[in-house]
């Protein structure tokens, strides 16, 4: 930004050339402060090859570097729902340039300045759920329907595993278990078990329609629990 | 009157002698004593009459001090009499007591009494013993049932109807007879489990019993008789062979050369089985053993009847529907068709000079989906005068149905094949000589894997039992029952002789044909299933993964059939309503259920609803 220089009164009374110092300042502020899509595009292809539409593993990396942020930092998956990306790892230009002009960023230092707010998104349960939702077919193999197993414990426990105090047996169940895919609709019962049931598993209702993958987690819990104690 | 009765009949010592010498008329007649019946009347009725315009006096001044003591008297009669009688003499006793305290209330007391007083004995003699006198050993109700004894069984029961929970407490002691009794039979263990015939016969023979017993003694009661039904429900689908043995008993009641019944005997037996049949739990699995042996009836003209055969369809379509009979309504016609097929070929055949190979065929034509069908088309090498034969029917049928297709079903075929045997016959007399020397010939009707086999032998003297299974390139469990059938079976059938002698057959064992064979019969039939004991475990398995298949897809079909009406419906709600609509075919278990649901919101056909996530709609 250009230092301000305090002018003397005695051009005060030429109205025009004020009028026009002025005006060039804001319109350098406008440049500097708002937000550009050319300049938006142009960052864009810092992370791609040529002039490639899609923003693939490589440019992620630097991309993350960038900014500060390592890639399996939950912001990263924050942002990647604040641009509707489809796939995990890439970014198409249309989803970057709808994403970044929401939340008005068209810089490294400006995202670094959303940073904080995407991440508070996770504190509002709306948004969380939306987040956890949107997560589902994101980090799935776009080959299939349901997400193999392996990506969901580290996508469970990515975002559960720091506020649900029943995530470490869960993960051990799920381990332990045949179940090799998670589907949509075990995936968001997950959320709901772990938000509405106690973590001693006392007010878990038989005939609550939970997916029989929690039936069985609560019976193993059942089970190992009285095996240890 | 008043004044009478306060200054008189109620003054205390009056009073007291007077109920006393009542009392104690009362008692003495109760022993066995005569006596002055007029003179208690008399008193009874000035009582009544005293009171005027009620019974007032009468009850307070007799009946009540008589009700105390007739309980008194009888409380310490009943544990006299159970101490020393038997359960049937005691009940007759009671009866007679019953009738006595009756007559003596209408004739003597006023009749008013009658009905309290039996009531007191009711209680005394019946309501507090009922349990005693029901499992009184050796000579209470299982007693009574295991020596056929009717009549004290009716006895306990019009004694026991008149208390409250008197027919109950009869009812479970039966009840716990009845299902050790079916228990034992249905048993793994047991012996009637290893044999279809004698497991259904005994269960026949158990009903027919109770039913007996139902109608005898117990006045066809609705609560006996739902007592038995109950029990039989319970212990019949204990065992998870039920259903395939009692298809496999009504499969050798429609057979040809059912000995010694005649067609009413059958009919009869057949509607008995049908009762057993509402007791399975597992109708599915029934159905599907039933289309099997009724396949093998079929096709192997097994069927002693046409008619009887339909008449049992019919059963079954009365208990279960449509659906259940329309597939083996199918099997039949494409019997009929493929009769008409037949005749058409022949006479194609006669006009032109098609080359049959020298065979004689036969063939019938099975519309898939009705009949039972194996998990993967069994391979076969057909010999080649039977591929020469069954390829000139193709053609006629292809031509006169193109767009069809005809694929051979080796595990359901037959032959008739002419067999001579050279050697000398095995003699016991031992003779020189006395062996004929003249080559036999037999038809041997075999299946057709056996006929793949004994084909072979045309071909080269000596077989190992690698060679056959490439040569063949039949499966081998299927291979290994056929050559078994022909080597190491009933010595009347060893067409074959194998090498080592042993049960157990292994690739290196060799086999020849056994030259000494004989028969007194010139068709001889080889058997290759043992029928009665039902499937082997390898396909029992194999069914049982079939029968799940279909459970699955049948249990998917009322969920989308039952949101589809609904819209919208709770969890619970849906479950119950599935196991519902299903029940009359099995019995599904809620957590099958609920997988069921999991897979078609997977599929979208259904989905949770957002608010409440055990709410599910239907997806259009």
């Amino acid at each position: 930004m250009p230092i301000r220089r305090k002018r003397s009164s005695p051009t005060s009374d030429d109205p025009r050339n004020k009028k026009a110092k002025v005006s060039n300042w804001s319109r350098r502020n406008e440049l500097e402060n708002d937000f550009s899509t050319k300049r938006c595009i142009a960052w864009f292809h810092e992370y791609t090859d040529t002039d490639e539409d899609v923003l693939g593993p490589e440019g992620m990396e630097k991309f993350c570097e960038d900014i500060g942020v390592e890639p399996e930092n939950i912001v990263m998956l924050c942002l990647a729902w604040k641009l509707d990306a489809k796939a995990m790892g890439f970014f198409t230009k249309a989803e970057w340039l709808k994403g970044m002009t929401e939340i008005q960023c068209d810089s490294i230092s400006k995202l670094q300045g959303r940073l904080e707010y995407l991440r508070s998104m996770l504190d509002d349960p709306v948004h969380f759920k939306n987040i956890y939702r949107y997560a589902y077919d994101f980090a799935r193999n776009k080959d299939q329907r349901s997400m193999d197993v392996e990506t969901a414990k580290a996508m469970l426990g990515l975002l559960l595993g720091k506020h649900w105090p029943l995530f470490g047996s869960f993960h051990q169940f799920i381990e332990q278990s045949k179940y090799k895919v998670i589907n949509k609709d075990q995936w968001c019962n997950i959320l709901e078990f772990s938000r509405s049931i106690l973590p001693d598993l006392s007010n878990y209702d038989e005939d609550g329609a939970w997916p029989v993958l929690l039936d069985e987690f609560v019976e193993w819990y059942r089970e190992n629990k009285s095996m240890s104690s | 009157m008043m004044i009478f009765r306060d200054q008189v009949v109620r003054h205390p010592t009056i009073r007291d002698h007077l109920r006393t010498t009542l009392l104690e008329m009362v008692a003495r007649e109760r022993r066995g004593e005569v006596v002055d019946r007029g003179a208690v009347k008399n008193a009874c009725q000035m009582l009544m009459v005293l009171g005027i315009d009620s019974r007032n006096v009468y009850e307070e001044d007799f009946e009540r001090p008589f009700l105390e003591q007739s309980a008194e008297f009888y409380k310490s009669e009943s544990q006299k009499f159970l101490g020393e009688n038997s359960a049937s003499v005691y009940i007759k006793k009671v009866e007679a007591r019953i009738n006595e305290e009756a007559e003596r209330a209408t004739h003597y007391l006023d009749k008013s009494t009658e009905e309290p007083i039996v009531k007191v004995l009711e209680e005394e003699l019946i309501s507090k013993h009922m349990k005693t006198i029901v499992e009184m050993e050796n000579s209470g109700v299982v007693h009574m049932l295991k020596n056929n004894k009717t009549d004290d069984l009716a006895c306990m029961y019009k004694l026991f109807i008149r208390v409250p929970e008197g027919l109950k407490t009869m009812c479970e002691c039966i009840s716990v007879y009845l299902r050790e009794q079916g228990k034992a039979i249905v048993s793994e263990e047991g012996e009637d489990s290893k044999n279809a015939i004698t497991f259904v016969q005994s269960l026949l023979d158990l009903k027919d019993r109770f039913d007996h017993f139902l109608h005898e003694s117990f006045s066809d009661d609705k609560q006996f008789k739902q007592m038995i039904s109950k029990d039989f429900e319970f212990f019949i689908n204990i065992n998870h062979k039920s259903p395939e043995y009692l298809s496999l008993f009504i499969d050798e009641k429609l057979k040809k050369g059912v000995k010694g019944m005649s067609e009413q005997e059958i009919e009869m037996v057949l509607d008995k089985s049908m009762v057993l049949f509402r007791f399975l739990q597992e109708k599915d699995v029934f159905e599907r053993y039933y289309k099997q042996h009724l396949a093998r009836r079929l096709l192997l003209n097994k069927s002693g009847s046409d008619d009887s055969e339909k008449n049992m369809i019919s059963k079954l379509k009365t208990e279960c529907g449509c659906q259940f009979t329309s597939k083996l309504e199918g099997m039949f016609k494409d019997m009929t068709v493929s009769n008409t097929i037949m005749e058409e070929f022949k006479t194609s055949l006669n006009q032109s000079s098609v080359n049959m190979a020298g065979v004689d065929l036969v063939v019938r034509v099975l519309t898939t989906g009705f009949w039972p069908t194996p998990n993967a088309n069994p391979r076969c090498n057909i010999p080649p005068s039977a591929r020469t034969a069954f390829e000139n029917f193709r053609k006629f049928y292809l031509n006169k149905h193109s767009g069809r297709m005809l694929t051979l079903q080796p595990q359901l075929g037959s032959a008739d094949l002419n067999a001579t045997f050279y050697g000398q016959k095995k003699d016991d007399a031992g003779g020189a000589g006395a062996g004929s020397k003249e080559p036999r010939k037999h038809i041997m009707q075999v299946s057709t894997y056996q006929m793949c086999i004994l084909m072979l032998f045309n071909k080269s003297e000596k077989w190992t039992f690698e060679e056959i299974k490439n040569e063949t390139d039949i499966q081998e469990r299927d291979l290994i029952r056929a050559i078994q059938s022909l080597s190491v079976g009933k010595v009347s059938q060893r067409v074959l002789h194998k090498e080592p002698k042993t049960k157990e057959v292994e690739p290196a064992h060799v086999f020849t044909v056994n030259d000494h064979f004989t028969s007194k019969l010139f068709r001889v039939k080889i058997q290759t299933v043992a029928a009665n004991k039902g499937e082997a475990e390898p396909e029992r398995k194999e069914t049982r993964v079939k029968v799940d298949e279909d459970r699955k897809h049948e249990i998917e079909a009322a969920i989308v059939r039952i949101m589809k009406a609904r819209k919208k419906l709770q969890h619970n709600v849906l479950v119950a309503e599935v196991t519902e609509q299903l029940k009359a075919r099995f019995l599904p278990s809620p957590v099958i259920i609920k997988k069921r649901i999991e897979g078609l919101i997977e599929r979208e056909y259904l989905a949770r609803t957002p608010e409440d996530r055990k709410v599910y709609t239907y997806v259009a």
